[in-house]
């Protein structure tokens, strides 16, 4: 049995690369590894509408509430701010279970066949093709996408990128915790069913972290991801971590009363593509696999159904690797991610982490008090990440 | 709450083979000396899979929920680290 492309992996990024090829006439064998799409994957998750629009038909997306409200609290060791942003436009909480399964839906309807159970565990090259090598067999391929997600065994084993190192990786621990709709709805304060809200945190003890909490349709998702080099340093358990946010930020008081449903737990990319190729022969990578989370507005879904998207065409239409790379690179999304490495890179070394939340913490208070004896400005520091800044935003 | 209690409430089922193994353990020894205890696997795991029992890494692979840090924190590679074969391990409600 032979398909035109077989893509690796039910998430976003596989889904959308199946959508895209399947609609465009290929033969597409869409293959996962749990036992239903989404089953295997973590996210907060925060969602933005627009970056489905361009493939899905997102009249039927299966979202738990209308994000209106967005809340960036920076906790400092002594110090708190919290800042409230009224949102306007198309953001949503989502469960990726239901989302995972909507997507990969589409594609099946579009005329993909979906396999699940079912584990790829490395691709070989043929005279006329490749083979795939699953857990439950062999199959052709004229061309490959693979969006398997962070822990990318198979592209890592394929020796088309090399694997993560703790610099480059952040540890992610998620609780869900059920409460029923009417109590949500009072100990948020929303007025309607499909209000929701989310928190970011960024916190500096007892080690630097980046928090959040999302509101779903009878349950609040709380979790935390630290920078994996630390955990290491400072012999911290990711699960310590989330326990005193949830101290800190009087979590426990507003989920009083409720279950834990669920506990999870995944690693986020923090580097990759450009550095890592995108491509080779005509195996084609996206989503996660790539590392295309932009760090900065926790978005990784975003860029996961782009990548996707352009992931499937290249596949349709037997890209070069330089044209897949080039096309890549001309995504809005994606070049933010790319451009904003440097900064990245710079913003997770603890010391300048620490600096941020306090200074801006100090800032915000000294404005209260008309009182800015403790803010310290580092300008060498602050003009350096400004450039890097910079390139950010003009992307 | 304990981590344990945290595992509860997940659902798994279980792969009779191990899908992961330490493979050799006279680096775990070595990375001790080095690192201190508790190793970085132990340290990153969420799942309290690892546990450094008599010098040796015990392995509690059925708790594994599949999050991919052991693999990227060992500094020398010493993890076998697969998948659970036919979708076993883990499956999420929310995700
Ligand atoms: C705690 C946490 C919170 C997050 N919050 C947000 C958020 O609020 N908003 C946001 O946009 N992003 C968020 N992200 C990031 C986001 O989850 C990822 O960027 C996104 O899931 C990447 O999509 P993907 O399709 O590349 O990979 P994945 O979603 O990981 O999908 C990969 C798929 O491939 C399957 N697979 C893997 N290997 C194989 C194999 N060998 N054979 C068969 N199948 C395989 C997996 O089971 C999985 O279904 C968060 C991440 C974490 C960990
Ligand atoms: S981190 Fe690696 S080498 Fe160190 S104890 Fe764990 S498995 Fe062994
Ligand atoms: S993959 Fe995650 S949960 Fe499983 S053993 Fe490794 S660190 Fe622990």
């Amino acid at each position: 049995m032979k398909f035109d492309v077989v893509v690796v992996g039910a998430g976003p990024a596989g889904s959308s690369a199946a959508l895209t090829a399947a609609r465009g006439g290929a033969k597409v064998l869409l293959l996962e590894r749990g036992p239903e799409p989404g089953s295997k994957n973590v996210s907060g998750a925060m969602i933005r509408l627009e970056d489905f629009s361009s493939i899905y038909d997102i009249s039927s997306i299966p979202i738990e509430r209308k994000v209106k409200n967005v809340d960036l609290i920076l906790l400092s060791d002594s110090n708190r701010v919290r800042i409230n942003v009224n949102v306007e436009s198309n953001l949503a909480t989502a469960g990726r279970l239901k989302l995972d399964k909507w997507m990969a839906q589409q594609a099946e309807k579009a005329g993909a066949l979906l396999i699940t159970k079912t584990t790829v565990l490395g691709i070989e090259r043929e005279s006329d093709g490749y083979k795939v090598i699953t857990d439950r067999g062999e199959i052709g391929a004229d061309r490959i996408v693979l969006a398997e997600g962070v822990n990318a065994l198979v592209s890592i084993k394929a020796n088309i990128r090399p694997d993560l190192t703790p610099e480059q990786t952040v540890q992610a621990v998620k609780e869900v915790y059920s409460l029923n709709k009417d109590e949500v709805n009072k100990r948020f304060g929303f007025k309607a069913d499909d209000e929701g809200a989310s928190w970011r945190i960024l916190g500096t003890d007892p080690v630097p972290y980046a928090g959040f909490l999302y509101v779903y349709k009878d349950a609040i998702a709380i979790g935390v991801g630290v920078p994996m080099k630390i955990l290491i340093k400072r012999k911290v358990t990711p699960y310590t971590v989330l326990d005193e946010v949830k101290e800190r930020l009087g979590l426990n008081e507003l989920i009083k009363g409720s279950s834990l449903r669920e506990y999870s737990a995944k690693i986020i990319p923090e580097y990759g593509f450009p550095s890592w190729k995108g491509c080779s022969g005509k195996v084609y990578l996206a989503g996660d696999s790539l590392g295309l989370v932009d760090p900065l507005t926790f978005n990784g879904i975003g860029p996961a159904v782009a990548s996707g998207t352009l992931a499937g065409k290249a596949a349709l239409e037997t890209y070069e690797c330089s044209r897949y790379e080039t096309e890549l690179m001309k995504n809005r999304e994606i070049k933010r991610v790319v451009n904003a490495r440097p900064l990245v890179k710079e913003l997770v070394e603890e010391e300048n982490f620490k600096y941020y939340v306090k200074t801006i913490n100090d800032l915000l208070h000294g404005w209260v008090y008309s009182d800015f004896s403790k803010v310290k400005l580092d300008t060498s520091k602050l003009l350096k990440h400004l450039i890097l800044g910079m390139g950010v935003l003009k992307s | 709450m304990r981590i344990e209690e945290k595992l509860y409430t997940l659902r798994y089922k279980k792969d009779e083979q191990p899908h992961l193994a330490i493979i050799d353990p006279n680096k775990c020894l070595k990375c001790a000396e080095v690192n201190g205890v508790p190793q970085p696997c132990i340290t990153v795991c969420p799942a309290n899979v690892y546990s450094w029992i008599n010098q040796k890494i015990i392995v509690s692979y059925e708790n594994c929920v599949e999050c991919g840090a052991c693999r990227v924190a060992c500094p020398y590679a010493n993890i076998m680290w697969k998948y659970p074969r036919y979708g076993l391990g883990i499956a999420l409600r929310y995700g």
